[in-house]
């Protein structure tokens, strides 16, 4: 179990980046939402350890995490937003020094390897250095270091960047396996990467964590507040000054939008069925405007 | 290009440079040499001597020899200071972002120089501040002259630093130059200018003293001073009676003096836009240098493989067992690899050569080799997992410290395998103050490298701070011998081994120190 109990980390100068969160982790994957410069990473690496919080506890199987990191070091496997790598050492070289430094026997960090190399697909390459490997070549390397000592806590943050999309969906398959017996803490701005895989969701704006539930929770807060209209080039700009527009597609009959509203915004406007994108839109216009007209009203 | 944009990119360079911390600290060290520049009268530490004299502290002479120190460290301090700008712009990516401008290569290069040359002028600006500051407080002439203080500032200082300007841009944009054997390089430079620029048929005046040495020369001649045998010596020096002096109210630049300068800065300009014929504008096609070289520095595009296959999370039960062997070998790997064959062949040269030599030349000329030729290698400790973006992933380890040590002795190993064969010579001749003062330098060196690393961040601190250290040893000066090269009577002369260990222990303790420190802050 991983608590983050009331942290809070303020940088030099004032800026605070998560103000007072608190989150409980068990098994299973917490897609972390949010956008940028929310405070995501900021509470991915207090999370990891890299970043010692301002205020509040972090707590691994109930062993204060800032005070004793190593403990939860030993559990975690760790993938930040960016990274690099030694360049001159092979893949193989790479894995088996961070395996040295995770303090793993030689015989289990070979076998390890071989198989982290076969799941990402880099068996052929691990032999040539990392300095000519493409991006999302990296980002694999990236991936089976997070598994080399079979952690029992796994972060990510933005992990699928560079990756295709056929890597994507099988990098998400592999988190959600993960995710049956490990805590699983996936951090993006993605939210169709989130909406495969996460049965928790947490949406996170100017360092506070605006809510949190299942998919389906959030999905239910905009449920009958998600319209389509077709309106003019004029409407359809005046439309989103007014109402949060998760859509705008020009057609030849005019602008094709989506927007969340209390009620129909335009006589011929339709309801359709809400998606995580509409139900994370709402949030975090919600947080950006806390009186907001559509959410007073549904209340 | 018009002027006010040329003056705009400078200026926007100049500022992202001047808000990092180590700006602060390089102005501080000119503060610093202003003070060494103008020695109590009482110090036996003095810079700038004619002979037993040197001038009266007034406005010309504390300029003067403010000006001439500062061009000394501008030159040597400054290039490293203002080394890399083309490099960082790569690694940031805003060299990308220009390329895709109008902005052509001249322009780019001219910017570049305008900045280094406001980076290193801020810096004789300090010190030009900071020589009546030093005259009043010395108290032998309390009449500030501003024209006669500014002067040497402007005729020796300024165009030395266009040129440091101009060969820092220089080194930057030539590829075989740009990292750390245009460093060392550089060091060997500075010191043929230093020596060399001193006397009277230096190219285009030299570093300008030669003028103000014969202005010295007659005034003392007018004052009937006896001048016989009295050299001019500028650079840090330690003398056995306080210098007497005499009054030197300055000097008028002749033409041809005047002439020499302004032709200095613009072969400086000339220089610093010579790279305009084969900069290749941040494009890795046309000869900038590739983010992640290989080892044999040409890039090695490798085939993405077409079809990952998540199948699964691996089975293998993963056990703890010793790793510290393998993370040492892991540390050695980045230590080494990368090292051109040329590199390991003269290594080899050297480690042949502690064999066959006779024995007295092995602490003289092996030795100083032996630990002179790993500088480039050394000059990474510290700094590898800060420059290549690895301490983001590594900052989730356990263990911290223990892969600082394993870093360390990584280290320690380069140091003593590079003069392993001197040790088997001092073993067997059973010359065990060697086989000491050897131990201290084996442990001195790799603990320097990754303090410094470790420090700055940043490969240049040690390769700026160790090659002057090492010049002095190879140079016969005992009192900075770490390595126990200077004999006299057959027992190394320099400091004791047990105190060059301790200080070893001191940096290594700064080490761990600044690697606490940094997560303690997160």
């Amino acid at each position: 179990m991983l608590e983050l109990i009331d942290v809070s980390k303020v940088y030099r100068g004032g800026k605070r980046a998560v103000d007072h969160m608190t989150l409980r982790l068990g098994p299973g994957l917490l897609g972390l939402l949010g956008p940028n410069g929310a405070g995501k990473s900021s509470l991915m690496r207090m999370a990891a350890t890299i970043t010692r919080p301002t205020g509040g506890r972090i707590l691994y199987d109930g062993v204060d995490a800032v005070a004793r990191p190593d403990v939860l070091r030993q559990a975690l496997g760790y993938l930040p937003q960016d990274f690099g790598v030694y360049p001159h050492l092979t893949a193989r070289e790479f894995l088996a020094y961070l395996a040295a430094a995770k303090g793993i026997s030689a015989r289990a960090a070979r076998a390890r390897i071989d198989e982290l190399l076969e799941l990402v697909n880099l068996t052929e390459a691990a032999g040539r250095p990392l300095g000519g490997y493409s991006g999302g070549m990296l980002r694999r390397v990236g991936i089976a270091q997070t598994l080399l000592a079979d952690p029992r806590v796994l972060i990510v943050d933005e992990p699928t960047a560079g990756l295709d999309p056929q890597e994507r969906v099988r990098f998400r398959n592999l988190l959600s396996e993960l995710a049956a017996d490990r805590v699983v803490m996936l951090s993006t701005h993605i939210v169709s990467d989130v909406e495969s895989v996460a049965s928790d969701i947490a949406v996170v704006a100017d360092g506070r964590l605006r809510r949190r539930g299942t998919p389906e929770d959030l999905l239910g807060e905009v449920a009958g507040r998600v319209w389509e209209a077709v309106v003019g080039p004029e409407q359809a700009a005046l439309a989103q000054t007014r109402h949060p527009v998760s859509r705008a597609v020009r057609t030849a009959d005019g602008v094709r939008l989506r927007l969340l509203a209390p009620e129909a915004p335009y006589p011929d406007a339709e309801p359709v069925a809400p998606d995580l994108e509409d139900a994370y839109l709402a949030v975090v216009h919600q947080s950006d405007n806390p009186a907001d007209q559509w959410r007073e009203a549904r209340r | 290009m018009t002027a006010g944009r040329l003056g705009r990119l400078a200026l926007a360079d100049f500022r992202e440079r001047a808000r990092r911390p180590a700006y602060v600290l390089t102005l501080a060290a000119a503060v610093g040499l202003g003070y060494l520049a103008v020695p109590d009268p009482g110090t036996r530490w003095v810079i700038m001597q004619l002979g037993d004299y040197r001038g009266r502290y007034n406005s010309a002479y504390t300029g003067t020899a403010t000006a001439l120190a500062g061009a000394l460290w501008l030159t040597l301090g400054g290039f490293y200071v203002v080394r890399g700008t083309i490099t960082r712009d790569e690694a940031t990516g805003v060299g990308r972002l220009l390329a895709a401008t109008p902005l052509r290569g001249p322009g780019y290069l001219a910017a570049k120089f305008l900045s280094n040359v406001m980076v290193l002028g801020s810096m004789a600006g300090v010190l030009a501040l900071t020589a009546p500051v030093m005259q009043l407080a010395r108290g032998e002439s309390d009449t500030i002259e501003p024209g006669r203080l500014l002067l040497p500032f402007a005729l020796i200082a300024l165009p030395l630093v266009a040129v440091t300007a101009a060969a820092a841009l220089l080194f930057d944009a030539t590829p075989p130059l740009r990292k750390g054997l245009g460093n060392v390089i550089w060091f060997f430079v500075w010191l043929a200018v230093a020596l060399g620029g001193q006397g009277p048929g230096a190219p285009l005046g030299g570093i300008g003293v030669h003028g103000v040495v014969a202005s010295m020369r007659a005034d003392m001649t007018a004052r009937h001073l006896d001048l016989s045998g009295q050299e001019f010596s500028l650079g840090l020096t330690y003398i056995d009676r306080p210098l007497r002096t005499f009054v030197w109210d300055g000097f008028t630049p002749s033409v041809d003096f005047l002439a020499t300068r302004l032709a200095l800065i613009l072969a400086a300009a000339v220089a610093a836009l010579l790279p305009a014929l084969w900069f290749g504008r941040f494009d890795p096609a046309r000869g900038g240098a590739p983010p992640q070289p290989r080892p044999d520095g040409t890039p090695a595009p490798v085939a993405a493989p077409t079809a990952p296959v998540f199948t699964g999370p691996p089975r293998t039960v993963v056990r703890p067992g010793g790793a510290f062997g393998r993370l040492l070998v892991g540390e050695l790997r980045i230590l080494l690899r990368g090292a051109p064959r040329w590199w390991w062949a003269v290594a080899a040269a050297i480690t042949v050569a502690g064999l066959v030599v006779p024995l007295s030349a092995v602490p003289r000329i092996v030795l100083p080799a032996a630990w002179i030729w790993p500088v480039l290698i050394w000059s990474r400790l510290g700094t590898q997992r800060h420059e290549y973006g690895v301490e983001s992933l590594l900052g989730g380890y356990p263990a911290p410290r223990r892969r600082t040590l394993a870093e360390w002795l990584s280290g320690l190993a380069v140091t003593a395998l590079a003069a392993l064969t001197p040790l088997v010579r001092f073993v067997a001749a059973a010359d065990w103050a060697g086989v000491g003062a050897w131990a201290g330098g084996a442990l001195f060196v790799p603990s320097l490298a990754l303090a410094l690393g470790t420090l700055s961040r940043s490969h240049r601190l040690f390769q700026a701070g160790y090659l002057p250290l090492w010049y002095a040893t190879a140079n016969g000066l005992p009192l900075l011998d770490f390595m126990g090269a200077v004999r006299t009577g057959g027992h190394p002369a320099g400091p004791p081994a047990p105190a060059v260990a301790a200080l070893s222990a001191l940096l290594l303790g700064a080490v761990f120190a600044t690697g606490a420190a940094r997560r303690g802050k997160g």
